[in-house]
């Protein structure tokens, strides 16, 4: 898993199916570096998140039919930058 | 495998439910950046552990349906970071 933050809400009405109506967010790394991924929590731009990657994703998304690799799996309580860069 | 250091537990208190009650660890691999793994084994900040990825890691964390891609699986019990690899590759 993945820290990450949530940098902001992602609209896109024109999906594959198996996408569902699923909410989606930009997330970045330490780096910048830009991602999407799915949001089963309701997060906050700002908020520093653990996102799960690869097959794990898609059963973190609720249901393992949904096509993502990249899927929120918690809110973390206490985070900073500094912590994050270091 | 790969080899990581444990830097402290990451306490995240709305979470989905799949990922259950257990203890996540921010963990550090040897020359690269943080990650975060599910630690069924019990280890202490500062332990060299090892850990297994992507399918493996939802395995090694209890059950398949577990979503986790980064799962401890051991303690080091010696780990000298100090000491080149032996076969002069380093």
């Amino acid at each position: 898993m993945q820290i990450q933050r949530v940098v902001r809400d992602l609209v896109t009405t024109k999906r594959v199916f198996w996408l569902q109506a699923k909410p989606l967010r930009v997330v970045e790394d330490y780096k910048g570096n830009l991602e999407v991924a799915l949001d089963p929590i309701g997060c906050k731009p700002g908020d520093f998140v653990l996102t799960i990657g690869y097959s794990a994703a898609r059963i973190a998304s609720g249901n393992p039919k949904i096509t993502t690799d990249l899927t929120i799996g918690g809110i973390i309580d206490h985070w900073d930058e500094e912590l994050w860069r270091s | 495998m790969k080899i990581f250091q444990v830097e402290g537990t990451l306490v995240a208190t709305a979470r989905i439910g799949q990922l259950e009650n257990r203890r996540l660890l921010v963990v550090k691999e040897r020359g690269g950046g943080k990650q975060v793994a599910v630690d069924p084994v019990g280890c202490k900040p500062g332990d060299w552990v090892i850990a297994v990825g992507s399918s493996a890691a939802k395995d090694a964390a209890g059950h398949k349906d577990y979503p986790s891609d980064l799962t401890i699986v051991g303690i080091i019990d010696y780990w000298d970071e100090d000491t080149p690899a032996q076969g002069g590759k380093r």
